[in-house]
């Protein structure tokens, strides 16, 4: 029985995606390109394609009419083909069996869709700094070259990501949902930690507090690969060029700072929402500190629509800084990429003077979303402040998706 | 049956489909439909043979034997002939085939998994005939 987790199948269902439709617009392109068969291998990939998270090593085989196959590791093969929208015909598990091991059972099912085992297949190659991103390695390559010699293997990541950069309204509602999530861990965060709840509480307890009330609301994982929730207090927060803080032991003090940053998934749509704290008693120059960095987040999220790029608002970020004195706290960017999950970081298409990296003149068109992400970091005083929100670009402007409000406050 | 059959042999056949329809009710058979098909590579004479087994709600349909174009099958298990004989015989485990890398299984695994007890139980009927190898 296939219950379809994430999917209804009703276009009435708000977090409905038509995945058979994400299938046929691939295959299209891969027409364009002649290209026979794509292998996807990138969690990214297999996320938007299968609409399952799938921890294990997993590839997607899909030919130029019909359905895709997805492989996964026998472990986990027979819960993602009951979550999938696809049928458990679709859906096999690879293992250490004679006949069955990836590259195996990847090439004879590849040969089944090639006239006399020649033609061209897409993969998916590159780097990131993003462990999790699940390219072909070096080794899956080659052995798939020897099991394929008649076969062409051309780099096409390039189709998902193009064909997924612009969010259809089932992926913005899931994303929404689960800001709506992480706003709960917040709330449930604040009531723990305001007056004086926080003394005697560690960075890990409070990760856990958020996780517990996040779950309860629905929150399938703390996704990021970071170690789920981040949290930072005191020296933590203001590491320099700092901007990942897996919550350690440490016992939150008086006189600190302290960022929650906190993360839900909702079938595979992500929230990610950083909110800042000064635990009492803060100092006037704290304060100073917050104000620079609340009017910087809001100068930003002013910022954010179509035409803008990634260097236009790193531009308008520094110059605000630079005339408000405080350009040397400012960690110099404001922005990840982002969608369903494993998806992370780069921004738009591989187009910019760094491979793999998000090009800093990406024009943002209505429908893309990001990360709005800043940080800011003053390691001499022991404090720094992130701020992170996934935001939809807009025809206008931009949607930011949490609501939390946008403070730092003294409790 | 008086005496031993030859492996692989047309008498080796009517006895397996023979034995195979008397042990095993279709309640053994776990009520399964499915087809199987074991290419046996480096006969003793040279050749490449297959055996082929076919199931109907746990109802043995068709026992096959032969040396030509094999059928079409749901799983399609390959070895030497020497690796299938021990199976036969019962020296060797399936488990321990696949897992060595001795015999290979094309078709789904998780499908394969779950016939395993099944597929087990038909090769102890099998190895249960008087046979020379």
């Amino acid at each position: 029985m296939n219950t379809m987790l994430n999917q209804t199948n009703k276009t009435t269902d708000p977090y409905f995606i038509d995945f058979p439709k994400r299938i046929k617009s691939i295959q299209e392109m891969m027409q364009g390109r002649g290209i026979d068969v794509y292998l996807g291998s990138r969690l990214r990939t297999i996320s938007w394609t299968v609409d399952v998270f799938c921890p294990w090593r997993s590839y997607i085989v899909i030919p130029k009419k019909g359905l895709p196959t997805v492989f996964t590791f026998l472990i986990d093969a027979t819960r993602i083909g009951h979550d999938s929208w696809l049928d458990e015909e679709h859906v096999l598990g690879y293992g250490p069996v004679g006949g069955q091991d990836q590259i195996t059972i990847l090439s004879n099912k590849i040969l089944e869709y090639l006239n006399k085992g020649k033609g061209k297949v897409g993969i998916e190659s590159g780097m990131s700094n993003y462990l999790p991103e699940g390219n072909l390695t070096h080794y899956e390559y080659d052995k798939l070259a020897e099991a394929l010699p008649d076969v062409e293997l051309v780099n096409a990541h390039d189709i998902v990501d193009e064909l997924s950069m612009i969010k259809d309204k089932g992926t913005m509602n899931r994303f929404r949902e689960a800001s709506r999530i992480v706003d709960i861990g917040h709330q449930v965060v604040y009531e723990a930690i305001n007056g004086g709840g926080w003394k005697g509480m560690t960075e890990t307890e409070i990760a856990g507090l958020a996780a517990y009330a996040m779950r309860k609301a629905g929150s399938e994982f703390e996704w990021s690969f970071t170690a789920g929730n981040e949290i930072a207090s005191g020296y933590r927060t203001g590491l320099a060029q700092g901007a990942c803080t897996p919550a350690s032991r440490k016992k939150l003090k008086a006189g600190e700072p302290l960022m929650v940053d906190l993360h839900a998934m909702f079938k595979l749509g992500l929230g990610d929402h950083t909110h800042n704290y000064l635990l009492s008693p803060a100092t006037e120059r704290q304060k100073w500190h917050a104000q620079n960095f609340v009017a910087l987040v809001k100068l930003v999220l002013k910022a954010y629509g179509p035409g803008a790029t990634p260097s236009s608002l790193a531009d308008k970020m520094l110059e605000f800084a630079e005339d408000h004195d405080f350009i040397e706290f400012v960690v110099p960017g404001c922005e990840h990429g982002i969608g369903m999950m494993g998806d992370e970081w780069r921004i738009g298409m591989n187009d910019g003077p760094f491979e793999y990296w998000t090009n800093p003149d990406h024009v943002y068109q209505a429908g893309e979303m990001v990360i709005c992400a800043m940080q800011y970091a003053c390691p001499e005083e022991n404090i720094g402040f992130r701020y992170e929100n996934p935001i939809i670009i807009t025809d206008r402007g931009c949607e930011p998706l949490s609501k939390f409000p946008l403070r730092i406050e003294e409790i | 049956m008086a005496g031993t059959v030859k492996y692989m042999s047309p008498e080796w056949r009517d006895e397996a489909e023979k034995r195979l329809k008397s042990e095993l009710t279709p309640e053994k058979m776990k009520h399964i439909t499915t087809s199987m098909c074991c290419i046996y590579q480096n006969c003793p004479d040279g050749k490449q043979r297959y055996y082929f087994v076919k199931t109907e709600n746990g109802s043995l349909v068709e026992v096959s034997i032969g040396d030509q174009e094999p059928p079409k099958a749901e799983f399609i298990l390959t070895a030497d002939y020497e690796t299938f004989a021990k199976l036969t015989r019962g020296e060797l485990s399936g488990r321990a085939a696949l897992m060595g890398r001795k015999l290979t299984l094309n078709g789904n695994l998780i499908k394969a998994l779950k016939l395993s007890t099944v597929a087990d139980r038909m090769n102890k009927v099998l190895s249960a005939i008087p046979t020379e190898y």
